[in-house]
């Protein structure tokens, strides 16, 4: 094959008229295959949204639940080891009440009284729109907007 | 060929063309139909739901750490109306689970008022039945036959906390209770109903999971921590139930304050009621005073308050702790005759000898030489005729009579001297006698320690009321009551320790007279005297062993001091003071 040959061929493909033809169906469906991507990522997306957000309703019940098995738990060691209780344990088991003379104070350098401390258990982070950072609960749409919004506001 | 074929693409392009914008063109008249509007019309009836949520109630802890009010699951147990299938089998099961009667359930169910889709049929359901009735559903739905509801469909069950007491009766009276409202009644659960009840919040809940952080926040109620100690509390209960007996007393009260602040660490009164059994609070009280006595029942507490009338003597620099004078015996105060508790004259006596022997001639005399000016300022500055602000609901401010008042009688200034025909709270004396114990100043009684909410908490600082007498005069006072103690082998004495305190025997006013043969017999005690860490008062009411305070109240009181040293880790006083000198 000579370069003559090779000439004649790209000038053939160059005054072709189904080429402008094709390039036209190429740009569509470049078009089309481009919102196709945008469509499934947006799909995507917001499945995982809504697969989360079922979740998050889920563990609020979860967690109402088991905060309220926790405080039955919690009144139920209160009453297995009330003062009468544990008063009766004792006996049953040989102690007795002490006198006061019967006691002995030994001195501990650094040792001081303990007081009470806090008793509420440690605060459980809260579901609010406030803690959550917004790539985690905005649509694209909503991105989107946001960002048309902040463009036009930062506009002078 | 190559047009046949263009002209192809064209058409077959136009027809694609044309289907899309038919599509397109439907999709916009279907969106925009009244058909639409009614089918999102009905998703957003869906989209939200209102719901109540009710936080649950603080929980109430002693100051170690000890539940004493708390929260449990109970149930709910309701039936949906739209898909009942079997009305005479839910009311078999709810009579036969839950006692209810057949007929009456049945007929609510059957003949409903006109509306309602959802009706309550018990409440407060223990867990072990309403988990039977649950298995029951359970049982009832896997016989039925396939794509049918069970015999027991509609049955709701939904559960919610009820308040709680680990303890039942410990401490009954300082804790209160809740009713099945949910509203506090009584000490701290009325005091600080709001605090631990929480805010109800209702909000309308998204079901679109998109939108669950929407979920409102609900904060349970605010935690307490009291100044109580359950195990002191204890003690002083058992003590005190022994103590009735023993003398053979009507009722009574222990009551221990830490006097440098103001903690109230026991709070025992006859009688108690098991809080879990609240609805028998009209079985056991007939009025509310007797609830906690300690705060809401006032009597004329006889000798012990001698102590405030010395002090405002000693303070006033009316008379000093050596000053003498001859008692006679007797002394005539507005015209009456006020006499000693023997009716015998004890001769020569100093301030020590005057609260030694608990002279009432002694007291009516400094009470006169002050004149009612003076020992009535003492008296208010000390707090008697006032509330003395105790975080707990149902104080009573007992009654100090003052000159001007349609029923004060110049005899009043020499029998108020020794406290009679005065009315106080065993806590109003106590807060008095704080200023004595604590270097002149009266502390607030509180029972509030601390409180906790959302991982924070703030502790509740000890409040002063006032200094009605200076520290040199409180200082002093307690020497005297504490040699007077000891001088006289008193039987509230505790080994080892250093004890200031004063009995108190009072008769009790029957029908305008004053009988003999029934008092109040109290005694209010601190220590150690130079570093008071408790004081102690005691009211043993009509005691039929003794009339005699000393003979009754003053014992209770040695035996609650020493249990009080031992459960508070106070060494003797040689061991503190030899620490203390290292």
């Amino acid at each position: 094959m000579n370069i003559q040959h090779v000439n004649h061929l790209v000038h053939a493909y160059k005054i072709a008229p189904w080429r402008v033809q094709r390039q036209w169906i190429g740009n569509v469906l470049l078009v089309v295959v481009a919102l196709a991507m945008v469509a499934t990522l947006y799909l995507d997306v917001t499945s995982q949204a809504a697969i989360a957000g079922r979740e998050i309703q889920d563990l609020t019940a979860s967690i109402a639940a088991s905060q309220q098995v926790s405080a039955d738990l919690q009144t139920q060691l209160a009453s297995l080891t009330s003062a009468r209780v544990m008063g009766q344990r004792a006996l049953e088991i040989g102690f007795r009440p002490m006198k006061s003379g019967e006691a002995e104070y030994l001195v501990v350098p650094g040792y001081s009284v303990l007081e009470p401390d806090i008793l509420s258990s440690v605060s459980v982070p809260q579901l609010s729109a406030l803690t959550i950072p917004p790539e985690y609960n905005e649509s694209l749409l909503d991105w989107v907007d946001k960002k048309i919004v902040n463009a036009v506001g930062g506009m002078p | 060929m190559r047009q046949q074929y263009a002209n192809r693409v064209r058409v077959l392009a136009a027809v694609m063309v044309l289907i899309s914008f038919a599509i397109i063109v439907q999709l916009t008249r279907i969106q925009n139909s009244p058909e639409a509007a009614i089918f999102r019309q009905q998703a957003s009836n869906y989209a939200y739901e209102l719901r109540t949520f009710y936080p649950d109630r603080g929980e109430i802890y002693d100051r170690s750490g000890h539940l004493l009010a708390g929260n449990r699951t109970v149930y709910e147990v309701g039936v949906d109306l739209s898909v009942v299938r079997d009305p005479n089998a839910i009311a078999a099961a709810i009579s036969v689970e839950l006692g209810r009667d057949y007929a009456q359930v049945l007929d609510a169910i059957q003949n409903p008022p006109e509306g309602v889709t959802y009706m309550v049929l018990a409440d407060f359901v223990e867990v072990e039945p309403a988990v039977r009735l649950q298995e029951l559903k359970k049982t009832y739905q896997k016989q039925a036959e396939e794509g049918t509801a069970g015999s027991l469909t509609g049955l709701e069950f939904k559960s919610h906390p009820q308040r709680s007491y680990p303890e039942n009766s410990l401490a009954s009276n300082v804790i209160g209770f809740v009713s099945r409202e949910g509203r506090g009644y009584f000490g701290i659960e009325e005091k600080y109903d709001t605090l631990l009840a929480g805010s109800p919040v209702q909000a309308f809940v998204p079901t679109d999971p998109n939108k669950a952080f929407e979920i409102p926040r609900v904060l349970n109620g605010t935690t307490l921590v009291l100044t109580i100690n359950r195990d002191l509390q204890a003690a002083a209960e058992q003590i005190l139930d022994e103590s009735l007996y023993t003398y053979g007393s009507n009722g009574g009260v222990i009551a221990i304050m830490d006097p440098r602040n103001g903690e109230m660490l026991a709070m025992a009164v006859t009688p108690r009621m098991d809080l879990n059994q609240f609805w028998n609070y009209a079985s056991i009280y007939t009025n509310a005073s007797e609830f906690n006595p300690i705060i809401s029942m006032p009597y004329e507490p006889g000798s012990v308050l001698k102590i405030l009338t010395m002090a405002a003597a000693l303070d006033s620099g009316t008379v000093t702790p050596r000053t003498t004078y001859l008692d006679t015996g007797a002394i005539m105060v507005g015209g009456a005759t006020i006499q000693n508790w023997n009716q015998e004259p004890w001769g020569v006596q100093d301030m020590t000898g005057c609260l030694q022997h608990s002279l009432n001639v002694c007291m009516a005399t400094l009470s006169t030489q002050m004149g009612a000016g003076t020992f009535y300022s003492y008296m208010d500055n000390f707090g008697l005729g006032h509330l003395t602000g105790v975080d707990l609901a149902g104080e009573a401010a007992g009654r100090l009579k003052l000159p001007g008042d349609a029923d004060w009688y110049p005899v009043d200034l020499g029998t108020n001297s020794f406290g009679q025909g005065v009315s106080a709270t065993p806590l109003q004396i106590m807060m008095a006698a704080s200023a004595i114990a604590n270097g002149g100043r009266t502390v607030t009684p509180h029972t509030l320690y601390a409180m906790a909410r959302d991982g924070r908490q703030y502790n509740v600082p000890a409040q002063f009321a006032g200094s009605p007498i200076s520290e040199q005069t409180a200082d002093t006072l307690s020497g005297m009551l504490s040699v007077s103690l000891e001088s006289e082998g008193s039987l509230a004495l505790v080994p080892g320790y250093r004890i200031a305190g004063k009995t108190g025997t009072a008769q009790i006013p029957v029908n305008g007279f004053y009988d003999n043969t029934q008092t109040n017999a109290s005694f209010i005690g601190w220590g150690p005297v130079d570093d008071p860490q408790f004081m102690i008062y005691i009211w043993l009411e009509r005691p039929s062993a003794s009339i005699w305070g000393s003979e009754t109240a003053a014992p209770v009181f040695a035996e609650m001091a020493e249990k009080t040293v031992i459960l508070l880790d106070i060494p003797p006083d040689y061991i503190r003071q030899g620490i203390a000198a290292k």
